[in-house]
């Protein structure tokens, strides 16, 4: 049996210790930065297959969605810095043991690739004024047009880096237990791919495509149910400190969140509606992607802030 | 490289307070703690006392999850931080296993610098030279006449969290006596 432990420290007794050090801007990077992954990862493959001549309204939606969905989660992290003027040292550097400095160079990588897809497959209403932009613009359309499935291939390349950065950034870090996990990388990476499949899903009219879009959403949800099961059954199985951290997410404080929120309400009951769907036995309806979008967004919350509750330090 | 004897140390909270002082750190803020851990069921009871602070690790996880480079090491072996290419994105605050780090006021992530600014004008570092009891050991584990050398030789010399695997710098003597 261990024994009893009592401890504290002068931090602990003024108050000075266990705050969030990271809040509400890294799930909300974390989550839109894995639906623009799914998104391209996904509208990028689509045109490789089919063509860019049967690319959808919703595909072409969920192109010029892609960058500004991603400008929205880099200014989420722009507004978590507490030194925001040295945001430019991000790009003074590149440091491969660092996640993060990857991050960084593939955010500015990867922005100029969705840019040129908008151009080369605009929605409709850019696609009338692309006659009165700019030359240039007009020439870089041409050239994307011209190297479309090249561009396309550094689309799904660009999702793919996108998706493994973002679901490494956390396990990268040793000293929280709850994120010590090979298997958080991949759960982010799925749960991305779900969650940019749903928001397709959100625009797309075409009913056999719905069916294709659901079925891909059903086969990535199965993968995240598996992946969430090696994570926390991992973390169980490794020691005291471990098991205490899977508790947070299991029967402590964010165990309503998470059991509630992202394993029934954002996994559960959309793969079962979406069965139904399947089988004709219920309509595709926007309830589905709405709820594996919230799911996938809770995932990103309880992971940040359940993952802050427990560290190797105690007082 | 940094020994702490906890036999001496009696918790009196001196080197905090040298610490603040020195390198003016605010209000609220700790570069360096004092933890006194009590252990056991009455009447076998332990209690132990030590002064933590930034391990200086010799594989430090908040130098290699920074991405702009402000944490780094420096050629004496120990972590320090530029203050001029931090971001303040808190990468290294998320690895540290000690939480041994803060975000300043200012904007910059802040810790124990081991006292750098002295240790190069050949003073000891502040919290060593307040320690009443001597507790607090600084120098060079490589020559085997000094005194953090002699400490380690200690068979209870430890480090804090091992299981993080980031090889610490700084070392405690559990109680009893490491003279």
């Amino acid at each position: 049996m261990n024994p009893h432990v009592e401890i504290e420290s002068t931090r602990s007794l003024a108050g000075a210790l266990g705050e969030r050090f990271w809040g509400w801007e890294i799930p909300l990077y974390l989550f839109l930065g894995g639906v623009v992954a799914g998104l391209m990862v996904a509208v990028s493959a689509l045109l490789l297959w089919r063509g860019k001549d049967r690319a959808t309204a919703a595909m072409r939606t969920g192109l010029w969605l892609a960058p500004v969905l991603l400008g929205t989660g880099m200014g989420a992290l722009f507004l978590d810095l507490s030194y925001k003027l040295h945001v430019y040292r991000f790009y003074l550097a590149a440091r491969p043991s660092s996640p993060m400095s990857w991050g960084s160079w593939i955010l500015l990588l990867v922005v100029p690739v969705q840019l040129a897809l908008v151009l080369a497959l605009p929605p409709a209403r850019l696609a009338r004024q692309l006659d009165r932009m700019p030359d240039a613009v007009r020439r870089i359309r041409a050239l994307a047009l011209r190297h479309f499935r090249g561009l396309a291939a550094a689309g799904l390349a660009g999702g793919v880096a996108l998706g493994v950065y973002t679901g490494i950034l956390l396990s990268a870090t040793v000293a929280r237990p709850l994120w010590s996990s090979g298997a958080l990388g991949p759960l982010f990476l799925a749960s991305g791919a779900s969650t940019g499949v749903a928001t397709l899903m959100l625009f797309e009219k075409d009913e056999m495509a719905h069916g294709t879009l659901a079925r891909f959403d059903i086969a990535a949800i199965a993968v995240e149910v598996a992946l969430l099961g090696t994570w926390l059954i991992g973390l169980l199985g490794q020691g005291p400190l471990y098991r205490e951290a899977a508790g947070v997410v299991l029967w402590g404080s964010y165990a309503p969140l998470f059991l509630g929120f992202v394993v029934f309400g954002g996994l559960l009951v959309p793969v079962l509606l979406e069965a139904l769907a399947l089988k004709g036995k219920a309509a595709h309806s926007r309830v589905v992607p709405a709820l594996v979008l919230a799911g996938g967004f809770l995932l990103r919350v309880v992971v940040v802030y359940a993952g802050q509750v427990i560290g190797f330090v105690r007082a | 490289m940094m020994v702490i004897d906890e036999s001496r140390c009696v918790g009196c909270e001196a080197c905090v307070l040298a610490c603040k002082t020195e390198n003016r750190v605010p209000e609220g803020f700790y570069r360096d703690w004092v933890v006194q851990e009590l252990r056991g069921e009455y009447p076998t009871l332990s209690l132990s006392i030590r002064s933590e602070r930034c391990n200086h690790c010799e594989d430090a996880p908040c130098v290699s999850n920074c991405p702009t480079g402000a944490s780094y090491y420096r050629g004496d072996g120990t972590v320090q931080i530029d203050r001029d290419k931090c971001t303040g994105c808190r990468a290294c605050i998320a690895a540290c296993p000690y939480d041994a780090r803060f975000v300043h006021p200012d904007g910059y992530v802040d810790k124990c610098t081991l006292c750098v600014h002295r240790l190069d004008a050949g003073r000891p570092t502040a919290c060593e030279e307040v320690c009443p009891t001597g507790a607090i050991a600084v120098g060079d584990a490589s020559d085997p006449t000094s005194e953090v050398a002699r400490r380690l030789k200690h068979e209870s010399a430890y480090v804090l969290s091992p299981e993080a695997g980031t090889k610490p710098n700084l070392h405690y003597v559990r109680g009893g006596s490491a003279r």
